[in-house]
């Protein structure tokens, strides 16, 4: 093709002649043919001689046209109006050429002209030199004979050349110029840049950098497909979004890539993109064996956890040990402990945003892991080739069949198993519509006593439509469903089996549009709908011999709505300003019975005065609420940047759990007339600072919250089928604040990070009455108060199969309510506590290591493998995940409970094809 | 190498689902002192009974009753019920009992000046225990006597029941002898048992909060709610039983507290917890509303009923043994032990045990039981009498 294009110029130089002397003119018609068939029929009505390469024309595109006393010139023009091709008479043969124009007069000397010709052959020697693996040229639009533009718009794609997924925040430059940009998150870059030759570099951490001379004729674009770097040990395990950490105003974002979190040391086997979320300052658990997270002293109900965009309710499967989520599934997850984009909202404490993977449009192919634990393989399968695929994936356990194995006879009658399955079809229609459906279900089945089986399930529909109006207005669609479900079926012998069950749904429509007004504005804007259906508790017989009477308390159902709008603000070159609100609106809705109590005296069930009926879909009351949120950037000079904003969130739903930490039997309780929705403040500052050696990066961050209307309960609360539950319910004010210190090395040999925290969480519960006051009132630390924090999580890399990492944690024990005495009532002694979680249980440290394994490098393989071998806890600390105190026989014991006591070693295998 | 497997894999899971509970030490330095107040009157006529203690710390064993108070009961009526004090234990002066439709309350005040008063009580509806049951059942691997309440409330009110028991075992002395040896000046003589010492009785109270509601149910009924479990290797059920079960209808408000009470007791399950802390009962400081208080005023309709049972009616088994060591046939190596040679001399080489004979009989270390031989065979106190341990009174209640 190349040699073609030079030859065909060295033809017309030599000739010289130019086709207007002849005026002869043609009538052609035709119709639904292609542009070959359109030439042809041209050659045919006339004495003409077309050359051209056939490739040159896509078949597919079909032409029409009805032309009288035509020159041959407006034939062609018309034939090959919407390409990149120009042609060239010479007396009766007609020369197409791809981007150039032939030109049949020199350029007059002297003067610069705009519309100078652009002579290919110029550059020519540069090539000559190269090696043959250098891509072409590419010939980038149409060369026009009255261009007056010098600087021409290349845009393009940019996807991973193995599954053609668009690739975001890629760095797209044009060598030796100031001309640079980033791709969006389709993958989508638009460059200005001076006619002629320019050289286009791609710069990625994760990928080759690629570069591509170009010659630039017009507007034009290019797409680009890059490979990832075939050896990922030394990539940044979390990215603290650098790019993006510094193009926007938005506070506390974190971002983990699944595919970087592999190296981490894992418990059982199982990488777990949430373990990993727990080494960031922040983001805590309470302890092993807990099912929620705590970020920034938030309660573990105030973190919206989005897979694919909605909501998931019980993120972990086994009582924490495991993320729901099958980790080979996700893409990638973005954290906002900070400030939360007003587009998502519903939560006090933070967003997970779980991005799950697109499939391969190309060709099969597949990632999974063998485990002493579990299992996981997850396919990717193209439907159409290069624009839909389906990706499946599936995890499951195989500790049931173990437990059945083992000759302990309290084991053998237990059981624990999990499983959860996952499938995402995507679509890309064309350049400005794509489409994308997700499907999730996960399931656990658990029995801690012989009679009793717990179980619980989540499970979700996404369905997304993005579509771009053009390069500046984009919009997307958004349907999910998402529920939760547990039920606890008592299977004795005697007549008071029963089965529980609890459930919670939420439907969820979002539409949102961005637009980028100018260079100074780009708005996000768009509204959301959630309605919420609880069934709180349902309790029926077990058996015809179970003398249980059904019980049912009286579903709920309320309607969270809100509207949203943002603005990225360049107010100067170094100051960004995000400025945005959310106006949220909460109707709880009947059919409902709503209890009203008497004024003045502690809500007990004797002093409701009054019972309100509400009929079906009936408002019972609304709350709601703006919520401002605000963000600032400011940068000093390229390694130093401050950050500060102000966020307010509301939170209509909330967890009720009489345990210290999340559960999976707890349930969600919606607000209505006795429960008012929670609502926290937050002011954050950051400061980061790149620094110049190793390229480490330094961050320090400090925010400040207070909160209203955190639930609390009253001493031994009984929640479960409780029709007055909220006699047993106390809100309350919390308060918290914190600093965060986070350093990071993400490249080299000796990668990783090390995080600190010093933060305080507290609640306080006050009221006229006695018994609904805790602590007298005061401020007092909640459960998962845990001033000091550090974790280190390194990576050593030996040789390119080689690396060995490690992570540590330290944490001030969790605050504990102990027995300061003893009383004797009726027969026995009992404890006297002490004032709620005066006293902290000893402190929590431990160890994990890991080698990592790559399977060879060879390009041509049938499979990539990878071998993880680990050691969690290899201290073997005893941490106290609990202490607990029985009244036995009349005798107070101690009690601490701890999860991993020993050192856990795991080996997993896990491949890719 | 499937072995090892497997208990590589064992241990893995055991972590995740059982994790490790081990006994902690801990340390406190706060202790406050407050007052309890245990005070249950019922519809039985009798003398009422309240009981003031103090908290007490950790190490102690006991606690400290709280003396010198002035305690009485009144009604809505104006009925003032005075209670003496006898050690921390305060009664009333008279007989009386707590009526349907009446309201009472709970006065304290202590001998430093305090005032405690509760809120007003009413008698929750009256029901009869319907039967109390035993059976052999086996529950979780171990045989034993299941001891079942029954009780129903036509007029389904009750609802919320709490149990207490009073348990009595008979004692059957194995080695008893019709007569016995006395010391006197130096020796040892035999003479007729006057009092009994081969049958005696020992009864115990229930110590654990026994709670059962019958708000979730269709009907207002006690369905074999077991009320205690004994074990058949349990040599407190080897000859013949009594158990008197106490049934106390309770308000929501006192069932509430003793649940409370018996959640924070034992909040003993690994994954699932709940949180501790101080509770208040319907008992409140009158000078200062923040005091912390420990106890509740209850007001409770009471019925009882007793069950007798003997070993051999439930199992067929061998009995569990005598709670004392009493051979028969004593092992050659034991000889020593049991058998002594009843003479005096000063030569050492006789072999003369009298004078430690005396000694075993004067300190009611040992007690004689007949054999064939010349030989005196003394057992331990514990097999020949057991008034050593338990008590030879008959209750008035027992039925043979």
């Amino acid at each position: 093709m190349r040699i073609f294009t030079i030859l065909l110029l060295f033809f017309g130089f030599n000739q010289l002649m130019y086709s207007q002397v002849q005026k002869n003119t043609f009538s052609i018609n035709y119709s639904n043919i292609s542009r070959t068939d359109a030439l042809k029929k041209i050659e045919t009505s006339t004495n003409y001689k077309i050359y051209f390469q056939d490739d040159w024309f896509d078949p597919t595109v079909l032409i029409s046209g009805d032309y009288s006393n035509k020159t041959i010139e407006e034939l062609l023009s018309k034939v090959l109006e919407d390409t990149d091709l120009n042609f060239f008479i010479d007396r009766n043969r007609i020369i197409l050429t791809k981007n150039s124009i032939v030109y049949s007069k020199l350029p007059s000397n002297g003067t610069k002209d705009s519309n100078a010709p652009i002579f290919f052959q110029q550059y020519d020697s540069v090539k000559k030199n190269k090696s043959e693996a250098i891509a072409p040229i590419a010939l980038i639009g149409k060369e026009t004979l009255d261009s007056d533009t010098e600087l021409y718009t290349l845009s393009g794609h940019i996807t991973d050349l193995k599954d053609g997924k668009p690739l975001a925040d890629i760095t797209v430059k044009a060598k030796n110029t100031t001309s640079s940009t980033i791709t969006n998150a389709e993958g989508f870059y638009s460059l200005k840049l001076p006619t002629g030759l320019s050289t286009i570099e791609i710069e990625s951490i994760f990928h080759n950098s690629a570069s591509r001379k170009i010659m630039i004729y017009s507007n034009g674009t290019l797409d680009f497909s890059i490979i990832e770097k075939i050896n990922q040990l030394d990539e940044v395990l979390v990215k603290g979004k650098d790019s993006q950490n510094v193009r926007t105003a938005i506070t506390g974002v974190t971002t983990i890539e699944a595919e970087g979190i592999k190296n981490i040391p894992l418990v059982l086997g199982e990488r777990d993109i949430f373990k990993v979320a727990l080494t960031i300052p922040g983001i805590k658990t309470a302890g092993e064996g807990s099912s929620g997270f705590n970020v920034r002293g938030g309660k573990e109900d105030q973190n919206l956890i989005l897979l694919d965009n909605a909501t998931i309710y019980n993120p972990t499967h086994l009582f924490g040990f495991f993320s729901s989520v099958n980790p080979y599934t996700i893409n990638k997850v973005d954290i906002y402990k900070g400030g939360i984009p007003p587009e998502f909202g519903g939560r006090l404490s933070s967003v997970f945003d779980i991005v799950s993977k697109n499939g391969n449009t190309e060709k099969i192919s597949g990632e999974g892991g063998i485990g002493p634990v579990t299992s996981n393989l997850t396919v990717s399968i193209p439907i159409v080739k290069d624009k839909a695929s389906l990706l499946v994936g599936g995890r499951a356990t195989y500790s049931d069949w173990i437990l059945k194995q083992l000759d302990d006879e309290d084991l053998k009658n237990s059981q624990a198993s999990f499983y959860d399955l996952f499938a995402k079809y995507s679509h890309k229609i064309n350049k400005n519509n794509s489409v994308e459906g997700t499907g999730y279900y996960s399931k656990d089945a658990y029995s801690i006593t012989p009679d009793s089986i717990y179980k619980y399930s989540n499970s979700l529909v996404s369905l997304k439509w993005k579509h771009a109006f053009n390069e500046k207005n984009r919009s997307e669609l958004n349907f999910t469903n998402s529920g939760y479900k547990f039920s606890i079926n008592y299977e004795s012998a005697n007549p008071e089996s029963f089965l529980f069950k609890f459930k919670i749904n939420e439907t969820k429509v979002d539409l949102k549009f961005n637009t980028e007004l100018n260079e100074n504005h780009k708005f996000t804007y768009g509204i959301e709908s959630k309605l919420y259906n609880v069934s709180p508790g349902e309790l029926n017989p077990n058996g015809a011999a179970s003398i249980v009477s059904p019980k049912k308390v009286d579903d709920e159902k309320g309607l969270e709505s809100a509207v949203f709008f943002s603005d990225k603000f360049t107010i100067t070159e170094k100051l960004l300003l995000d400025i945005g609100a959310r106006y949220s609106l909460y109707a709880a809705l009947g059919p409902s019975t709503q209890k009203i109590y008497e004024d003045g005296v502690p809500m007990t069930p004797s002093t409701v005065v009054e019972e309100k009926t509400y009929g079906n879909n009936d408002v019972i009351n609304t709350s709601g609420g703006f919520e401002p949120r605000i963000g600032l950037r400011y940068i000093f000079d390229e390694s130093l940047f401050v950050k500060a904003g102000f966020d307010k969130n509301y939170q209509y739903i909330h967890l009720l759990t009489t345990n210290t930490t999340q559960s999976p039997t707890d349930t969600w309780k919606l607000s209505d007339l006795n429960v008012k929705p929670q609502s926290g403040l937050q002011y954050s500052l950051g400061v980061f600072k790149k620094l110049e050696y190793k390229d480490i990066e330094l961050s320090l961050e400090g925010y400040y919250k207070t909160s209203k209307n955190i639930l609390d309960y009253k001493v031994g609360a009984n929640i479960l089928l409780n029709q007055d539950l909220e006699t047993e319910l106390l809100q309350g004010d919390g308060k918290a604040y914190g600093v965060e210190f986070l350093l990071k090395k993400p490249n080299g040999r000796l990668n990783g990070w090390i995080g600190y925290t010093y933060s305080r969480a507290f609640i306080k519960l006050d009221s006229q009455f006695n018994d609904e006051k805790v602590n007298n009132g005061e401020y007092f630390p909640t459960n998962f108060d845990k001033p000091h924090d550090f974790s280190i999580v390194m990576n050593y890399k030996f040789t390119h199969r080689y690396s060995f990492s490690s992570n540590f944690v330290y944490q001030t024990g969790r605050p504990v309510t102990y027995p300061i005495g003893k009383y004797y009532y009726q027969g026995a002694e009992y404890t006297m506590y002490s004032d709620r979680n005066k006293y902290r249980i000893p402190d929590y440290y431990r160890l994990d290591i890991g080698l990592n394994i790559e399977g060879n490098h060879k390009i041509k393989k049938l499979a990539h493998s990878f071998w993880n071998i680990s050691i969690y806890n290899v201290l073997g600390r005893n941490n106290p995940y609990s202490i607990f105190f029985v009244t036995k026989e009349g005798q107070i014991k101690a009690y601490q409970t701890s999860i991993f006591a020993v050192p856990i070693p795991t080996i997993t295998y896990n491949f890719k094809f | 190498m499937k072995t090892i497997f497997l208990r590589f894999l064992t241990l893995s899971i055991l972590s995740t689902i059982v994790g490790c509970t081990t006994p902690y030490e801990y340390q406190t330095n706060g202790f406050d002192d407050v007052i309890t107040i245990e005070a249950t009157i019922t519809d039985q006529l009798k003398t009422q009974e309240v009981k003031l203690t103090r908290t007490y710390k950790l190490e102690e064993k006991t606690p400290t009753p709280e003396t010198k108070a002035v305690v009485f009961v009144t009604d809505d009526k104006g009925t003032r019920y005075d209670f003496k004090e006898n050690a921390g234990t305060y009664t009333s002066i008279n007989e009386f009992q707590a009526s349907t439709g009446r309201t009472y309350e709970l006065h304290i005040r202590t001998q430093d000046g305090r005032s405690y008063i509760s809120s007003a009580e009413k008698l929750p509806q009256q029901t009869q225990i319907e039967s109390v049951n035993v059976a052999a059942v086996t529950k979780e691997g171990v045989l034993g006597a299941e001891i079942t309440v029954n009780s129903t409330d036509p007029t389904n009110s009750s609802k919320y029941y709490r149990y207490e028991y009073e348990e009595t075992s008979q004692i059957i002395a194995p080695k008893w002898y019709k007569q016995q040896l006395v010391a006197n000046n130096g020796t040892v003589s035999f003479q007729p048992r006057t009092t009994e010492a081969r049958i005696c009785y020992t009864t115990e109270k229930s110590n654990t909060l026994l709670l059962t509601s019958t708000s979730n149910l269709a009907e207002d009924k006690v369905t074999n709610f077991p009320v205690r479990f004994i074990p058949s290797t349990d040599n407190f059920i080897r000859n013949r039983y009594s158990i008197l079960v106490k049934q106390y209808v309770q308000s929501l408000a006192a069932h509430t507290f003793s649940e409370t009470l018996k959640e924070i007791s034992n909040n003993g399950s690994i994954l699932s917890q709940t949180q501790p802390g101080f509770f208040y009962g319907n008992i409140k400081s009158v000078d200062n509303p923040s005091e912390k208080v420990i106890g509740y005023f209850d007001v409770s309709s009471y019925s009882e009923k007793r069950l007798f049972f003997t070993y051999t009616d439930l199992f067929t088994i061998t009995k569990p043994p005598y709670p004392y060591d009493c051979p028969t046939d004593i092992p050659e190596i034991d000889l020593g032990q049991y058998f002594f040679n009843y003479c005096f001399s000063t030569n050492p080489n006789a072999g003369c045990q009298g004078n430690l004979i005396v000694e075993y009989i004067k300190t009611k270390i040992k007690v004689f039981f007949p054999n064939d031989g010349s030989l005196y065979l003394l057992y331990p106190i514990e097999c020949g009498d057991c008034t050593s341990f338990s008590s030879n009174i008959k209750p008035p209640f027992w039925i043979d």
